[in-house]
C-alpha cells in the first residue's frame, strides 16, 4: 500500500519538485498550499509524513506545527520542515516545536529522499507489466 | 548589533548564495560579472521579496529576461519550456527569489539583525525601474548563466 506524504507549501514549484522526487516511489503525494489547508488534509488523510514550509500566507508552518502537536490524533505524524531560512534562531525555534528533521532550501532531491527515508520506508513503485 | 552588516558584506554573501542556489536547484553554473554595465532586457520577469526588522530592512529583486526565466523554470521542474505557462514561470522565479532572500535573512539574523521576510511578488514588464526610497542603499550584482544575464538587485537600510 502506498505511503501517504503531505507536502504543505504555498509554492507550487516546491510541491512539483517534491512530487518529482517521490515519483519513482510507491507514494501518494497529498498537497496543501498553507497551514490551514494542511491541517484539514492531515486530519482527513492521516499521512505517514508531512513536509512543511515555514513562511506561508493564511497560516504559516510554525502555527500549523503547533496545532498539529496539540491534536492527539495527529501529533505522532513525523514532520520535516522545509525552510529557506537556516539561521540559528530559526532552526532552534523549529527544533523546540518537535520536528523530526529540517531541510534548508535550496536542496537536492537526494537530500529530501534521504531525510524522508529516515521517517518512512520508501519502496520503489512497482513497474507496470503489459497484460 | 554586529558591525559586519554593511553593504560589501551583504553583497559578498549574496554572491556566494546565488551561485549555491543556482547550482543546487538548477544544476546551473553561474559566474559574477564584474565591471559589467546593467544589461537591458527587452522583456523581464522580476521576483521580489522584502525583509524588515528593527535594525535592517529592504528587499531583494531578481531580474531575468523572459525567455531565460522560462528556461530556468523548465530546469527546476524537469519540464520543457514550451510546457510551462506564465503562472509556473512566475512561481519558480518567486521561489528562487524566496530562497535567495531566505538565505540573506538567516545571515542577517546570525549577524544580530533579526528580521522577517515577505512572501514573493512578481513584476513583469519591458521598461521599468525600481527606485529605492530615501536613505535606502541599492546594489546590483550581475551574473552570467549559460550566456544569459541575471541581476540581483538589493535595497537595504541598516540602522
Amino acid at each position: 500500500m502506498a505511503i501517504k506524504i503531505l507536502s504543505v507549501d504555498d509554492s507550487r514549484t516546491i510541491r512539483l519538485i517534491v512530487g518529482k522526487a517521490f515519483r519513482p516511489y510507491d507514494v501518494t503525494l497529498l498537497e496543501a498550499a498553507n497551514g490551514e489547508e494542511g491541517l484539514a488534509v492531515a486530519a482527513r488523510e492521516k499521512p505517514e509524513l508531512i513536509l512543511l514550509d515555514v513562511t506561508m500566507p493564511v497560516m504559516d508552518g510554525v502555527t500549523m506545527l503547533t496545532k498539529l502537536k496539540e491534536d492527539p490524533a495527529l501529533k505522532a505524524i513525523p514532520v520535516i520542515m522545509l525552510t529557506a531560512e537556516s539561521g540559528r534562531e530559526n532552526v532552534l525555534q523549529i527544533a523546540r516545536l518537535g520536528v523530526r528533521d529540517y531541510l534548508v532550501k535550496p536542496f537536492k532531491e537526494d537530500q529530501l529522499l534521504e531525510k524522508a527515508g529516515r521517517c518512512v520506508s520508501l519502496q520503489k513503485r512497482p513497474v507496470a507489466t503489459p497484460a | 548589533m554586529s558591525q559586519t552588516i554593511q553593504i560589501p558584506n551583504i553583497c559578498e554573501f549574496m554572491t556566494r548564495h546565488f551561485v549555491d542556489v543556482f547550482e543546487t536547484m538548477l544544476s546551473m553554473k553561474t559566474q559574477m560579472v564584474t565591471q559589467a554595465g546593467l544589461p537591458q532586457f527587452e522583456d523581464r520577469v522580476t521576483g521580489s521579496v522584502a525583509f524588515a526588522g528593527e535594525h535592517v530592512n529592504g528587499a531583494v529583486y531578481l531580474h531575468f529576461g523572459t525567455v531565460f526565466a522560462g528556461q530556468v523554470a523548465a530546469a527546476m521542474l524537469g519540464l520543457e519550456p514550451a510546457d510551462l505557462g506564465e503562472a509556473e514561470v512566475n512561481d519558480v522565479v518567486g521561489e528562487v527569489t524566496n530562497m535567495l532572500t531566505g538565505g540573506l535573512k538567516s545571515w542577517l539574523c546570525d549577524s544580530g539583525a533579526e528580521c522577517a521576510v515577505s512572501t514573493p511578488a512578481i513584476i513583469r514588464g519591458s521598461s521599468f525601474v525600481i527606485e529605492p526610497v530615501p536613505d535606502v542603499l541599492r546594489e546590483w550584482l550581475v551574473f552570467d548563466c549559460q550566456q544569459n544575464r541575471v541581476i540581483v538587485e538589493i535595497h537595504v537600510k541598516v540602522g
